[in-house]
């Protein structure tokens, strides 16, 4: 037996203003789950907690809560001291009970065909990965896109999906499922991050339910003219000026001595649009002991054609991305774009290894920069958090340069072809971002990904800009400074 | 209670899972429906946890005569021999419904469902959808649902049947705010499920509390064989808050063995012909003897091992308990689980007929709450079956009745106020008293019993049922009731035991020594009812 310590939102909205966190101490015996310190409480101090709970063992999806903002099954969530218990982000019934039932009404129901068929063994295997979802509604509450628009939201495009796969459903989803949102996700990923049952629904739904879309010619207008652009020049932004690759040579020498030789994966928007930021981390690399090639045939990743459904031209990209690093025996690439990062880790098959800038800086350690005197936020860009798992590495390297004070990782809006084909709903979610922004009382957002440095840009009033820069801010404060001296 | 808080129907039905969301959907062809609830329908029950199968004849090579064969004998021969050949002929064109409307069963290469081996029969006959066979099964059928028409009242806990003078005419309710609620109905449908968290260790959901069993015997209807409770064989032993949880039998069916602590194979002492794939009530039986000679692993359990397996057949036939053990931090691919006996699943039930028909007019019961078709002892992949067919059943036969006029008798209502307004009053902690009756049922009442362990456990319920249970706010009123059925349950559970003086399947007397095998066992259903209570002799039901 031990003794845990933790606060539970109590909230009766017949007669409670607003929800409170109320402490409580209980004994459970050890490997307690979440549920069993829950049952404590309702048992032996405060028989009015209200929670919901059924299979005790993951099976039913009852007791989805959230624990210190993050969504987990009670049953299955191992109890910590100290922990913060709330409810899903849906509308509160009751302190943990929460409305399920308006989200799980939207699923959509097979429609059997009079003639009985079985799917195949293959279709069934396609089928078998949406399947396991047990409702729990963890990715509706983390859904950005719901927030703001009317889209039904994760588990029923899951389940669109599913239905689009089996042979005994007599009717076209795609249809369907545009009109219920398929192109507002931003595919932020925060939806498989949390569920349970780890059913990836960006790609294993989404992304594929927006291909089928393609193939039936509902693709959005701009997303069409972004596939034809990539097309005709390689890039999936307009030239207005010399590119980055233009401007540099094919080879960068650091300063000191090398520590790492990595190939450069610029990406286009720091190709051609947010160049200062690439060149603000060169000169942050070569301060640091890393040599740059940059090879210059390397064209668009292929991630807005990906994320909208438009694959047809993908292979071609892949393959001279691949062959143009392959070539020159460059086993490490990096990639400083979030977009192009988790591309080149999910979505190719790459004969060399694919960092991030700031698994790169934090690996191999860097000079530390003078301290600014600013009060930062930091905001994690989707494709860097979630697509390849990079929350700790920019903390790291931002703490060593300015005060960081923390918000919640939210999308910002710019991803998954949602700034292009529905602005509208990425101002929505870029205003949110601002009104956050602004809550922290920061004096500049920091970011790591060029969509969310652009579209955050327009939605709030303090200065947006790449950890690079102000790594590089840092380090030319410091050499001002022994100047000085 | 407000006066608008009645309504009309044609069919009700009560309970959510395999057997109530089938009878729904059946019924609905008949006139207007409604399905009550305690839980969200497609949540709750058992059914979403069910794990390794169904059973279905559906090869050339297998036959109907042999799925009787084999349930009547797992069944040590009292089962209901009509009920089991409707079971096993219509078993398979139920699945046949539940593929038609959707369900991801794993097929073959050439394009048949797969059946794997389970435990006590002859022929691998048990269709499966990985390990989370009942959960696609509830799925497809709350997907089914959804295309009915049926009023679903959600989060709604039956309180009582309404009667008129003898007939069932719906059920008094109560709803997740305490506010209570009639539904009258021209037909009313049982299929509240089991009620195995009457004990310590149990598979069951939160819902398996006998709500129907104790409605059903408060209403007057009549309980048959409420001594065979099932043990699984393999349940989870640690952590503490963990123990009875399922391992499904598909382990020992994809080729897990049971070893105890000296490693040995111990099932060859048992049944050495069928090993670890023996009926469920033998396995449990020979665990639980390892473990009480002293040859169980350090949490009191046995090893259950499938690191012999390939790994990709673990990942893929057993997805469920893999992530499980994983969350427990146990990789079953790389080490052994451990398992001991847990109470599973209620054979007893409601008597019923072909057309699911109880003692009482008006009344049908369905699935794990009605008695007959399992007889002494169940095998694995017949419980998701017999949702199935006699949930469809069930449907049927109360949709064809006749609709009729329906009058509340008020002094019933009157009495379930005065039943709600005492546990205001209460002193007693309803979580304390439960607490209370599941160690003493797992003592007296469990895998090996004695009359003077069972009349121990009686003399418990007893006192406890006169407790004063208490209710914080209206909201608590269900828990308290809830407590009430798991209370009346578990002594029935106890008196059908001291009525049958015989070892058969699951129940086990050690305290009787007795000449005859099952098939000559002079014996048939225990039975016991408000007015009646007693058991048949063999060659008929009493």
């Amino acid at each position: 037996m031990k003794e845990i310590t933790v606060k539970v939102s109590r909230f009766d909205p017949a007669c409670d203003p607003a929800p409170r966190l109320e402490t409580y101490t209980v004994r459970v015996n050890d490997g307690a789950r979440v549920l069993h310190v829950l049952h404590a409480i309702h048992d032996e101090i405060d028989p009015s907690l209200s929670y919901r709970y059924c299979c005790g063992s993951g099976q039913c999806g009852s007791c989805a809560v959230q624990v210190n903002g993050e969504p987990v099954l009670a049953c299955m969530e191992e109890a910590h001291t100290g922990s913060v218990i709330e409810p899903l982000n849906l509308p509160v019934k009751k302190d943990l009970v929460v409305d399920l039932m308006p989200a799980l009404q939207n699923l959509p129901p097979l429609q059997p065909k009079d003639a009985p068929c079985l799917p195949s063994k293959e279709q069934i295997d396609a089928i078998k990965p949406l399947r396991s979802c047990i409702e729990c509604l963890a990715c509706v509450s983390v859904c950005p896109a719901m927030t703001v628009t009317k889209f039904l939201g994760p588990t029923v495009m899951r389940e669109e999906m599913r239905l689009a796969l089996d042979p005994r459903n007599c009717d076209d989803r795609i249809a369907t499922a545009v009109q219920e949102g398929l192109f507002t996700c931003t595919s932020c990923q925060a939806c498989w991050k949390v569920c349970p049952k780890e059913i990836e629904i960006p790609g294993k739904a989404i992304e594929k339910l927006r291909a089928l879309a393609n193939r039936q010619g509902r693709t959005l207008p701009r997303h069409l003219e972004v596939a034809e652009l990539i097309r005709k020049t390689g890039r999936s932004v307009p030239r207005t000026a010399e590119s980055l690759l233009e401007k540099t040579g094919e080879v960068i020498e650091p300063y000191g001595p090398v520590k790492a030789t990595v190939g450069f994966f610029v990406g286009c928007m720091y190709n051609l649009r947010q160049q200062q930021s690439a060149l603000d981390a060169i000169e942050v690399l070569r301060r640091n002991g890393i040599r740059i090639i940059i090879p210059k045939e390397q064209v668009c990743c292929g991630s807005p054609l990906i994320r909208t459904g438009q694959l047809d031209y993908i292979d071609t990209l892949k393959k001279r991305n691949i062959e143009t690093f392959a070539s020159r025996g460059i086993d490490m690439v990096l990639t400083m774009c979030a977009g192009c990062g988790t591309t080149l880790k999910n979505d190719y098959r790459t004969p060399f290894t694919v960092i991030d800038i700031n698994e790169l800086l934090t690996k191999y350690g860097i000079e530390p920069p003078a301290k600014l005197p600013l009060r930062a936020t930091y905001h994690d860009p989707c494709h860097l958090m979630r697509g390849q798992g990079i929350r700790r590495e920019p903390r790291e390297l931002l703490r060593q340069v300015v005060d960081l004070v923390e918000m919640p990782a939210i999308c910002c809006g710019s991803g998954g072809g949602v700034r292009s084909g529905n602005p509208d709903e990425a101002a929505a979610l870029g205003k949110r971002r601002g009104d956050e922004i602004r809550r922290t009382k920061a004096d500049v957002v920091i970011t790591s990904c060029p969509f969310c440095e652009f579209h955050i840009s327009g939605h709030t009033d303090k200065p947006v800009r790449n950890i690079a820069t102000i790594l590089l801010e840092g380090y030319r404060k410091k050499d001002r400074e022994a100047e000085m001296r | 209670m407000r006066a608008d808080d009645g309504s009309d129907c044609h069919v009700l039905v009560i309970g959510s899972g395999g057997a109530g969301v089938r009878a729904a959907i059946e019924a609905s062809g008949y006139g207007d429906v409604v399905l009550m609830t305690k839980t969200i329908p497609g949540k709750g029950g058992c059914t979403p946890m069910a794990e390794g199968g169904y059973n279905a004849v559906l090869r050339e090579q297998d036959s109907c005569e042999i799925h009787f064969g084999d349930t009547m004998k797992g069944g040590a021969y009292l089962n209901d021999p009509e009920l089991v050949s409707t079971l096993v002929a219509e078993s398979p064109a139920r699945v046949a419904d539940l593929i038609r409307w959707g369900a991801v069963f794993d097929v073959t290469e050439d394009a048949m469902v797969c059946q794997r081996p389970f435990g006590g029969q002859r022929f691998p006959r048990t269709c499966y959808a990985g390990d989370r066979t009942g959960h696609e099964m509830m799925v497809t059928l709350i997907d089914r649902l959804g295309a009915c028409d049926v009023r679903v009242l959600s989060e709604v806990t039956a309180l009582d049947l309404l009667k008129d003078g003898d007939r069932v005419i719906g059920a008094v309710a109560i709803d997740d705010c305490g506010e209570l609620l009639t539904v009258t109905a021209d037909s009313t449908i049982l299929a509240t499920g089991g009620g195995t968290r009457i004990y310590d260790i149990s598979t069951n959901s939160s819902s398996g509390t006998g709500d129907g069993f104790a409605i059903g015997y408060r209403a007057g209807a009549e309980l048959i064989d409420m001594e065979m409770v099932q043990f699984h064989p393999t349940g989870a032993v640690y952590p503490y808050d963990a123990r009875g949880r399922l391992v499904t039998e598909a382990v020992r069916g994809e080729g897990g063995i049971l070893k105890n602590r000296l490693g040995e194979r111990f099932m060859k002492n048992y049944d050495p012909e069928r090993m670890e794939l023996s009926t469920r009530d033998v396995v449990a039986r020979a665990i639980a003897t390892e473990i009480l000679e002293g040859r169980g692993t350090p949490h009191s359990g046995v090893s259950l091992d499938v690191t012999h397996l390939p790994r990709h057949q673990i990942e893929e036939k057993l997805p469920v308990m893999l992530e499980q053990f994983l969350k427990f931090g146990v990789d079953i691919r790389k080490e052994p689980m451990e398992v001991a006996p847990t109470a599973h699943h209620m054979m007893g039930g409601m008597r019923i007929t072909r057309e699911c028909r109880t003692t009482l007019p008006g009344l049908f019961a369905c699935g794990e709450t009605a008695g007959g078709v399992h007889g002494a002892n169940r095998l694995g992949g017949n419980a998701l079956a017999d949702t199935q067919v006699f949930g469809k059943r069930a449907g049927e036969f109360a949709g064809k009745a006749e609709p009729r006029r329906k009058k509340i008798d008020p002094e019933q209502i009157r009495r379930q106020e005065e039943r709600l307004a005492a546990f205001l009053r209460g002193n007693a902690n309803p979580a304390y008293v439960v607490r209370e009756l599941r160690l003493a049922m797992w003592d007296g009442a469990g895998i090996f019993r004695t009359a003077g362990g069972v009349k121990d456990t009686l003399k418990v319920i007893s006192r406890l049922s006169k407790s004063a249970l208490i209710a914080d706010s209206s909201r608590n009123l269900v828990e308290c009731c809830t407590v009430q059925n798991m209370l009346l349950t578990a002594s029935i559970v106890c008196r059908a035991a001291l009525l049958r003086p015989e070892s058969r399947g699951a129940h086990t007397r050690t305290d009787i020594r007795q000449t005859w095998d099952a098939q000559n066992s002079p014996f048939s259903h225990t039975f016991l009812a408000q007015d009646r209570e007693g058991i048949g002799k063999s060659g008929g039901a009493a």
